[in-house]
């Protein structure tokens, strides 16, 4: 379970861990908890480094150690993914996105004026 | 050259409203979407070529006979420093407002993709994290959520998602259906196609016509997209997975989204008869002649 490893699976790895545990976290205690991947420390500090850049997750400098927290959690993330989903899919046909589940009223509103 | 302003007015204006109204009603464009597109991409590009071309030849009338030799004739002139005493605050006037509507449109377009661009690499890098692969079909990532979405994130690096609730709705095959759609949009790159006409929209919202042109050119793109994907899929397959993923909407859904859906249902198991050849060929003339005639207009006199 190492090696071919994608980065974009790692960084879904790396998410996982730092949102099911409930407290800041360092890139050892990280390494730590995906053990058995047998990554090397640069390697979690280069995945974190990434997400870091995403802004998926904040770096908190605390003495000589650094430790990593999530944006936000996972939830209010899939809840962004879907609003953008059904945002662009009400926005006039301005993107791609179906929605073949709710809209909001004002939506719905909007949208049936456009097509009244 | 004030007649060939009059006449790129009016077809520029003819082609904005009463034509993109009486295109957006008709009904011969679900008999073949891809034509359809085609002359709404000409009346799109003819339209505005007039519109702009008619401010341009109407400025610049006094200088010339015809939009290349007036040109030149007002570039020479400001080039030597001597501003041409025949261009007075009227046709300065129409110079400037073609001139900032281009740069308008121009800069909406620009806008509208960096901003497109930058959302999309956000939503990527969110799903890339957040969504897990589903194993019945390469590239397709499912989403946790109860509410039954699926769509594409197009682009160079495009993604096909479906939420877990089209899967809790869906059998595979039906997945498979709704996926063979979503690739048809990413394949036929419909972002490109649906981009002039947001940028237009979003350059004169309150032009009605142009919301009308948005909306039957989304519309299209969803007939275009069912045509490919019945061809690759079992016709029955595919609407009975639109409709059931459709169907658990709430009831309060919007009812001519439902009815738009439906009749795509409809189209979808019972394809209208195709265009004959000629009226297929007549379509593609007359798209030809919307964005030719314009030119010719403006530059050959």
């Amino acid at each position: 379970m190492s090696g071919v490893t994608s980065l974009g699976e790692l960084e879904r790895a790396v998410m996982n861990v730092l949102w099911e545990t409930d407290r800041d976290m360092t890139a050892r205690e990280v390494q730590d908890q995906l053990a058995d991947r047998d990554l090397a420390t640069t390697t979690v500090l280069t995945v974190l480094g990434r997400l870091e850049r995403k802004q998926l997750v904040h770096r908190i400098r605390d003495g000589r150690a650094h430790h990593y927290r999530p944006v936000a959690s996972r939830e209010d993330h899939v809840a962004e993914l879907m609003s953008d989903a059904l945002d662009d899919a009400s926005d006039r046909g301005a993107a791609l996105a179906r929605f073949l589940g709710t809209m909001s009223d004002e939506e719905r509103s909007r949208l049936r004026d456009l097509l009244g | 050259m004030e007649l060939t302003a009059l006449g790129l007015g009016l077809l520029g204006v003819a082609l904005a409203e009463p034509a993109s109204r009486m295109l957006a009603a008709a009904r011969w464009p679900g008999r073949d979407p891809v034509v359809a597109l085609l002359l709404w991409q000409a009346v799109g590009l003819g339209g505005g070529i007039s519109l702009f071309g008619a401010g341009l030849a109407y400025g610049l009338s006094p200088m010339g006979d015809s939009l290349p030799s007036a040109t030149a004739a007002f570039a020479v002139s400001v080039a030597n420093g001597v501003w041409p005493p025949v261009m007075d605050p009227l046709h300065v006037g129409a110079l400037l407002i073609a001139l900032g509507v281009l740069i308008r449109l121009l800069s909406v377009l620009v806008i509208t993709t960096m901003r497109t661009l930058r959302a999309r690499r956000r939503h990527r890098d969110l799903l890339d994290v957040l969504a897990t692969p589903w194993p019945h079909a390469s590239g397709t990532r499912v989403l946790d959520h109860p509410v039954p979405v699926a769509y594409c994130l197009p682009g160079r690096s495009s993604r096909l998602v479906v939420s877990a609730g089209v899967l809790d709705t869906l059998d595979t095959a039906g997945v498979v259906a709704v996926l063979a759609h979503e690739r048809a949009h990413l394949r036929e790159r419909h972002d490109l196609v649906v981009l002039p006409f947001v940028a237009w929209g979003a350059t004169a919202p309150f032009v009605r016509g142009m919301v009308c042109a948005q909306l039957a050119v989304a519309r299209l793109i969803e007939m275009r997209a069912d045509d490919v994907a019945r061809k690759l899929c079992d016709p029955t397959e595919l609407a009975t997975a639109l409709k059931e993923v459709g169907g658990s909407a709430p009831a309060a859904a919007l009812s001519s989204f439902t009815d738009a859906l439906e009749a795509r249902i409809d189209r979808i198991t019972a394809p209208p008869a195709p265009l004959p050849v000629v009226v297929r060929w007549l379509v593609r003339l007359v798209a030809l002649a919307l964005v030719v005639v314009p030119l010719a207009l403006l530059l050959v006199h």
